[in-house]
């Protein structure tokens, strides 16, 4: 099997066994990780639209010259098949990973994803293995408008039997892709789309034994739970009240389900203030979630109410004054901070 | 493909055409520039070189009839009467944007003129024309309802399951596939098996037929014809030969990835706007006189679209539900 490593990958930021910590954007990352295990797995086939090309995002980009289009193939627009038939691949033996461009074609697959990929292994009493890797995009990307700008996070993270990933970083995107092609079951990657092009330091170093969650921020008066592109959010807000000397801590969850709810109560019992972040809107969203796992385990030490920020419960507009008053900012999560502070013991 | 003896055609019936391809043109070219500008915003997917498909086969219908579109629609809007100054708004995301600028170009929906939306889900346009024409039935209207989509939405299993009830409950509906050749970079040979759209539809008992897309008079003859029958319940399908003279959507090289030049160039000799006036006969003053109509409409479009308001705070959560 040959070992040359795709276009992306070899861009100079991401170079292979370079002896400095190279870095790499996002979507190359994932096209490292992609080819990283292909190297390894010869089960590994991908599936998806104009993935030989690597459209739009980059994210497999050069794999077909290494690995061939009987291993990078290109699908018609037929997502419903296309889903049904990676679950159907990864119960014959293989190990597929489908790529769906946006959220919102994702809802053409979910029927086989959901009804079959995420139940085959309890509905046949543990005899089904599925594992089946598929990549969606997440978000909006900048006026794509309401089909085009979804976040699916919440629905999926509740469906029993699927893992979900929301990697924030490139390190972890790639790791995520590394161990979600490794498991037995079926696991979700959520890519936020605005994260594609952002850069940060990679090392493409073994599997990670697992994915959980990662302090981005280490701090000691408040945490902020949130997770993918939420993370940047995060960032930035607690840099803007560190100016007035509150020490925020970002814990960023990059698995939703299983959800590493250790790791939130450590932080949350260290901080005793929460805010949870998402981008969804938060009744029966994702910071309704974390907003009740953060009040479950630290009920008995929070020094403040649990406070949720999301986004607003419409569909993305397409112009570009309202989709900004769509999703959260970093002023009005460092406003929640604020509000947050004013809580003494 | 069926080769249509093409029919004699008047010459206002001519200009006419010519006319609104020109506009769609312009349009196109001026929504490019959008973008360019920063005034455009997202993405934006321009037919240019599809003209005659839009003009072909919506020229053909009444006021009444209705047309849903795809992620590719401008020419699908310009052609059933939406003003250009309108859509344009739209795509500059302003108040006076037919969608009140949240739809963009991808969701713009003119529901007086029929131009039922632009639905960017690829195949989506389908069943919901399906709907509209069972809704004229249960009505007792015989308008008739036209589902634009391309060669890229033929591998939807939803087109089957409608071409299904369409034969079934025998509804005013038809089935447009502007077959240019690509779905993003994939060439139809490589996603689609068998001898193409219109054998699958004919397989439901809905009539079918392949014709040539660049040529506005065949299009427009095959159109009369099938929407005579959809108004006696005989749906219908018709596979437009064409081709994007452009990327896929801003940013993707019309050339130079997965095709070539001399491809591109070779079909751009088959303008559809050269094939009509040459067909026609309409002559250089003709119709240079009608582009520069066009392109004056066009320039209006672009200053009122730039002179309309953003739409303020409080319309983000206006129409969400009545
Ligand atoms: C369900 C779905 N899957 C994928 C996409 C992404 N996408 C947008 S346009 C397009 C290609 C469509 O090709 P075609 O139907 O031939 O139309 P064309 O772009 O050539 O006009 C794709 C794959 C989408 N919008 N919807
Ligand atoms: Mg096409």
């Amino acid at each position: 099997m040959t070992t040359t490593t795709p276009a992306a990958a070899t861009a100079p930021d991401a170079a292979p066994g370079a002896a400095q910590p190279a870095t790499a954007t996002f979507a190359a990352a994932l096209c490292a990780a992609q080819h990283d295990a292909m190297r390894l797995d010869e089960t590994i086939v991908l599936l998806g639209q104009d993935v030989r090309a690597g459209f739009p995002f980059g994210a497999t980009k050069g794999l077909v010259d290494v690995f061939g289009p009987d291993r990078v193939v290109n699908t018609p627009i037929s997502e419903a098949a296309t889903m049904g038939c990676g679950v159907g691949a990864a119960l014959g033996g293989i190990r597929p990973v489908v790529e769906v461009d946006f959220a919102g074609f994702l809802l053409l697959g979910l029927d086989q994803l959901v009804n079959n990929g995420a139940k085959l292994r309890y509905m046949s009493g543990g005899q089904a293995s599925v594992p089946l890797v598929v990549r969606v995009g997440q978000g909006p990307l900048g006026s794509f408008a309401a089909q085009h700008s979804q976040t699916q996070h919440a629905y999926l993270a509740g469906i029993p039997g699927l893992t979900v990933l929301a990697p924030a970083t490139a390190q972890q995107a790639y790791d995520a892709m590394r161990w979600a092609l490794v498991q037995d079951d079926p696991v979700v990657l959520l890519e936020d789309m605005r994260l594609y092009r952002r850069g940060g330091p990679l090392t493409r170093g073994p599997v990670p034994g697992s994915v959980t969650s990662t302090v981005h921020r280490p701090g000691t008066d408040l945490t902020i739970l949130t997770f993918g592109h939420g993370v940047v959010t995060a960032l930035q807000a607690a840099q803007e009240v560190a100016a007035r000397g509150i020490d925020v801590e970002v814990l960023g969850l990059d698995s939703l389900n299983p959800l590493d709810v250790a790791g939130v109560a450590r932080s949350v019992r260290r901080t005793g203030r929460v805010l949870c972040l998402a981008d969804d809107p938060p009744l029966f969203g994702t910071a309704a979630t974390l907003s009740l796992v953060a009040t479950t385990e630290a009920h008995d030490v929070l020094r403040a109410p649990v406070l949720s920020l999301g986004g607003r419960a419409v569909p993305t507009p397409y112009t570009p004054g309202l989709e900004a008053l769509v999703y959260p900012t970093p002023g009005a999560a460092a406003e929640a901070i604020t509000t947050l502070m004013k809580w003494t013991d | 493909m069926t080769t249509p003896t093409r029919p004699a055609v008047d010459r206002r019936t001519a200009a006419a055409m010519y006319g609104t391809m020109a506009l769609i043109r312009r349009f196109e070219q001026a929504a490019y520039r959008g973008y360019e500008q920063g005034e455009v915003h997202g993405t934006v997917h321009v037919g240019i070189g599809q003209e005659a498909v839009a003009v072909g086969m919506i020229g053909a219908l009444r006021e009444t009839d209705s047309v849903l579109s795809h992620h590719r629609g401008h020419a699908h809007a310009l052609a059933k009467g939406v003003p250009p100054e309108r859509l344009m708004a739209e795509l500059y995301g302003r108040s006076d944007g037919v969608s009140r600028g949240k739809g963009g170009s991808m969701h713009a929906t003119d529901l007086r003129r029929g131009f039922l939306g632009t639905m960017a889900i690829v195949g989506s346009s389908i069943p919901v024309a399906t709907g509209v024409a069972l809704a004229n039935k249960v009505r007792g209207r015989d308008d008739v309802c036209v589902a634009f989509f391309g060669d890229g939405a033929v591998n939807q299993g939803v087109l089957y399951e409608s071409l299904n009830l369409a034969a079934l409950w025998r509804l005013p509906v038809i089935f447009v596939c502007e077959n240019n050749s690509y779905a993003i970079t994939t060439a139809v040979g490589d996603a689609t098996a068998g001898p193409g759209v219109a054998a699958r539809a004919e397989a439901f008992g809905v009539q079918a037929e392949t014709i040539d897309g660049q040529d506005v008079l065949a299009v427009r003859e095959a159109a009369e014809r099938m929407i005579e029958g959809a108004r006696a319940g005989r749906p219908a399908l018709v596979e437009c030969l064409t081709y994007r003279f452009m990327g896929h959507s801003r940013g993707d090289p019309a050339h130079g990835v997965y095709r070539d030049k001399e491809e591109v160039e070779l079909w751009q000799r088959r303008d559809p706007l050269r094939v009509l006036a040459e067909h026609a006969g309409l002559g250089d003053d003709l119709a240079a006189e009608l582009t520069a109509e066009a392109r004056e409409r066009v320039r209006a479009a672009v200053e009122f679209a730039g002179r309309s308001p953003v739409p303020g705070p409080a319309a983000l959560m206006e129409d969400i539900v009545k």
